[in-house]
């Protein structure tokens, strides 16, 4: 997993979506974010922009957001689709001028590219001198998307290279699984990398339909923040014309599984985990308190299950969050240690049983200032704002971004509203139920003499 | 990799220099007397959220080989100290804060960060803490485990262990010793240890404050108070000494629980004020990049095979390039590494190679240098070795006077001569 996915993974732990409107990239009103923040309609017709200027590093972070599931939009699911075809079009060289991802290069900058179940993000880091100039090239490149044979094959080497190291990653795998157990059907039922072999197995031409579809302008949130003007946008390009009547994307609607089975599967360690169906992301104040739960429990070095952890089990890997989807949310947690995880698991079952009953007051006071100072540490980057305007938007909540309007947002308003007894009837209502549980653990070795 | 080596003497031989690309620049920064201590300032606007690193002049080179680990074992019992009841650490996070700690080679740094209204309140209880740090025999305890804790796992990471065995070797003084000391060391430190430490080196001249964010005058006020609370009187001078690389390329090897040898290389690296800063900064993207495959997106640390690392926490500062077996043969992998060091000591870049590693080189400059702990920690570092008050972009500037004979001169001086640290498989249990 690359770094940037790592980041964003921690963003979605921490945030909270509080409502929604379905696909609003070139429908509807514009948001209204704040003082700070410009927003407006990309040229022709096409999505929306959303530019929030941060003084400090001379950086900028550029991203296009779309909503489209990671497995196609066709009837027969694609793992690995969407993902494919983003690296497709930032590796294929235009006719003029350079691929995208040697313009990024050459500015001293990062490309990534994150795919979620029904989203995907393209991500440019460049100093903020280049900041106009990669602008127009990030739109050039995916508003009319060239597909070069070149580009299809380094995509596939690149994409089937990451999807290769991700299937070593436990956090992935027990994730990708429990969605798996979780939803029936609908792109959140698939790992969004795939593996190797579905990348291989995808078609450029099924890559170059998606991408033509999928990367329309109608279909796009522009996303740029850092020391950048806030008419940085200027710079966008116009779609093709062909598309100025399209709709945005709806988002996907996915199936949850009736009856939710848990799961055991060979990988190289023993690595445990499980989750729950949360709240969607209309149930705002429900969200809020998963959000704050997460944070309580499991926030790196001072989370209350963290602790205890790491006292007890100083190697273990332990990762809780709760991702904000457009419905429904999942909570879910993995863990990992040297021999037996049975004791590790207690102490992560104690954790939620524990929040199910309402906090005493000085504690939960003192959480939940910590909890809202840790939704703005984790907006003090470029990036890590780009993504938290890029995530809600995409999502149809732009307004509700904790970034939106500083601690007089929407968000921290939601914050600010929850109680001890609230957060412990959301825990009862959603961890009530049995989870989902994941259990990865090495294959036993061959036995000698048997092939 | 062959074809890398192709491509960047090719690239070597390339012609015409193109327009030089724009300056980035970080908010200028100031610096104010404090009296006896002094603090530097990089101002955001509107900044939400504020953060400080507190220097203090008591890291690894102030260690001897019988009490390594003391210096953070004294950092552990500062941050356990009970504060208005409760350890300041704990303290601070219930105030919607945070507070960490890092010992490198010159210095420990304490960083706090909170909410920029609230900055300046919680500097009050880390001066408490600092003033009178708790060296109980319980306090004691629990940092010693967390520091064990934490150098089990520094141990299981095999580019952390080649580091360190290059550092080890490099630096004749307490900079090359582990940052959380080892368990042998750690089991003997006793409060009086830990006491002598404290009073031979916590002293307000050691300190140095740097603030990212906004900054008010109860904040400064804040940092007067903390330096003041601190014993008066010199600064006791250390050596910074690394000993002299041989021409032999000395090979230094450990075993661990790793499935693919991993390989590091260590040379010897200007300091920060140096002339040759900004030319080793290109070097460190340049050998960190020439190598690794290509790929349109950027590759993450899990997927790269070959990176750099320029390292100038510690006085001699070191370049180390590092090669991940599991990804690429590492015999192959240093033979290029070291063909190209020499290829770049024997002629000078191309403009255009020259244009494009300075923008890597930047790019990722400020990439590391982004969020406000790093960006505080960089202004106080690179302040007190010599960069002036405006310290990080100083440092971009020394980058951007960066000539070709530049970085010929510095890849002669530094490349020619290097350390091989090799983290290989355990091939018997207990190996």
């Amino acid at each position: 997993m690359s770094s940037l996915t790592r980041l964003r993974a921690g963003l979605l732990g921490a945030v909270l979506v509080i409502a929604a409107s379905p696909g609003s990239a070139a429908t509807g009103d514009l948001p209204e974010l704040g003082p700070n923040v410009t927003v407006g309609r990309l040229p022709a017709g096409g999505g929306t922009f959303i530019v929030r200027p941060v003084a400090g590093a001379p950086l900028a972070a550029i991203e296009l957001w779309y909503r489209a599931p990671s497995t196609g939009f066709g009837p027969k699911p694609e793992p690995a689709l969407a993902r494919l075809a983003a690296q497709v079009v930032a590796a294929s060289k235009p006719i003029v001028g350079d691929p995208l991802g040697k313009a990024v290069s050459d500015a001293g900058g990062r490309l990534g590219i994150t795919v979620y179940s029904d989203s995907i993000a393209i991500s440019a880091i460049v100093p903020a001198t280049a900041a106009r100039k990669i602008v127009k090239t990030l739109t050039t490149a995916y508003f009319a998307p060239v597909f070069t044979d070149d580009g299809y094959r380094a995509a596939q080497r690149d994409v089937s290279q990451e999807s290769q190291i991700s299937a070593f990653d436990p956090e992935t795998v027990v994730r990708d699984t429990i969605f798996a157990q979780l939803f029936a059907s609908g792109p959140q039922h698939f790992p969004s990398l795939g593996d190797p072999k579905d990348v291989l197995q995808i078609s450029s031409a099924d890559a170059k339909a998606f991408a033509t579809r999928a990367f329309r302008s109608q279909n796009a949130i522009l996303v740029v923040s850092g020391a950048v003007e806030p008419g940085v946008a200027d710079a966008a390009v116009g779609g093709r014309p062909e598309d100025s009547d399209a709709a945005p994307e709806p988002p996907a609607s996915p199936e949850i599984a009736a009856d939710a089975e848990s799961v055991t599967k060979n990988f190289a360690e023993q690595v445990g985990g499980y989750g729950w169906i949360g709240p969607g992301i209309s149930s705002a104040s429900e969200a809020t308190a998963m959000d704050f739960i997460a944070d309580y429990l499991f926030r790196s070095d001072d989370g209350y299950v963290t602790r205890r952890v790491s006292d007890k089990f100083p190697d273990a890997l332990l990762l809780g969050q709760f991702i904000t989807l457009h419905d429904p949310g999942v909570m879910f947690v993995v863990y990992s240690s040297k021999g037996d995880t049975s004791n590790l698991r207690r102490l992560i079952d104690d954790g939620f049983a524990a929040i199910q009953k309402p906090l005493e007051p000085a504690a939960f006071a003192a959480a939940l200032e910590a909890f809202k100072y840790h939704l703005l540490t984790d907006l003090q980057t470029p990036t890590q704002m780009a993504d938290n305007f890029g995530w809600y938007s995409v999502e149809g909540a732009a307004e509700y971004a904790p970034g939106v309007k500083g601690e007089r947002g929407l968000y921290f308003q939601a914050a600010d509203a929850l109680t001890p007894d609230f957060v412990a009837s959301v825990a009862q209502k959603y961890f009530a139920k049995a989870p989902v549980v994941v259990t990865l653990r090495p294959s036993p070795p061959p036995q000698k003499g048997k092939p | 990799m062959r074809g890398a080596l192709a491509a960047l003497a090719l690239l070597c031989l390339m012609g015409a220099a193109p327009a030089p690309p724009p300056i980035a620049r970080y908010p200028t920064a100031l610096a104010t007397d404090l009296g006896a201590t002094k603090l530097v300032v990089e101002s955001d606007a509107d900044s939400a959220i504020s953060g400080v690193q507190i220097f203090v002049a008591a890291g690894l080179d102030r260690e001897s080989a019988s009490n390594n680990g003391i210096a953070a074992l004294v950092a552990e019992c500062v941050i356990r100290t009970p504060v208005n009841g409760m350890p300041l650490r704990d303290a601070i996070a219930a105030a919607g804060g945070s507070l960490t700690y890092t010992v490198d080679g010159r210095s420990v740094h304490y960083y706090l960060e909170a909410r920029s209204e609230h900055l300046a309140a919680l500097v009050d209880p880390v001066a408490q803490a600092l003033a009178n740090p708790d060296f109980s025999v319980p306090t004691i305890a629990a940092g010693r485990a967390s520091l064990i804790a934490r150098q089990t796992e520094f141990e299981s990471n095999p580019l952390s262990v080649g580091i360190q065995m290059f550092r080890r070797s490099y630096y004749a003084t307490g900079a090359g010793q582990p940052a959380l000391g080892n368990s042998a060391t750690l089991a003997q430190l006793s409060s009086r240890d830990l006491g002598a430490f404290y009073r031979a080196n916590y002293k307000r001249r050691a300190v140095l404050s740097s603030v990212v964010g906004s900054v008010t005058p109860e904040l400064s006020d804040g940092l007067k108070r903390l330096a003041g609370g601190l014993a008066d009187g010199p600064v006791a001078p250390v050596q910074e000494r690394a000993r002299p690389i041989p021409a032999s390329a000395p090979r230094i090897v450990a075993h661990r629980d790793v499935s693919a040898p991993w390989v590091v290389v260590g040379f010897a690296a200007p300091a920060p004020s140096s002339r040759d800063f900004g030319a080793m900064l290109v070097l460190e993207t340049l050998l960190s990049g020439a190598f690794e495959r290509n790929s349109t997106t950027t590759l993450g640390f899990l997927e790269r095979s070959i990176g750099a690392f320029y390292l100038y926490d510690s006085t001699p500062a070191s370049l180390v390039v590092y090669v991940n077996g599991s990804q690429v043969d590492p015999s192959l992998a240093l033979r290029e590494l070291l063909l190209v060091s020499r290829s770049l000591s024997q002629r000078p870049l191309g403009a255009d190679t020259l244009r494009h590693f300075k923008a890597a080189a930047q790019g990722q400059f400020l990439a590391d240098s982004v969020n406000l702990s790093d960006r505080a920690y960089l202004l106080g570092a690179f302040s007190s070795q010599g960069l002036g008050d405006d310290s990080i972009n100083s440092a971009l500037d020394a980058l951007q006077r960066t000539t070709a004979a530049d970085v010929q001169r510095v890849a002669k001086a530094y490349l020619q001569r290097y350390i091989v640290a090799l983290v290989l498989p355990r091939q018997t249990p207990g190996q």
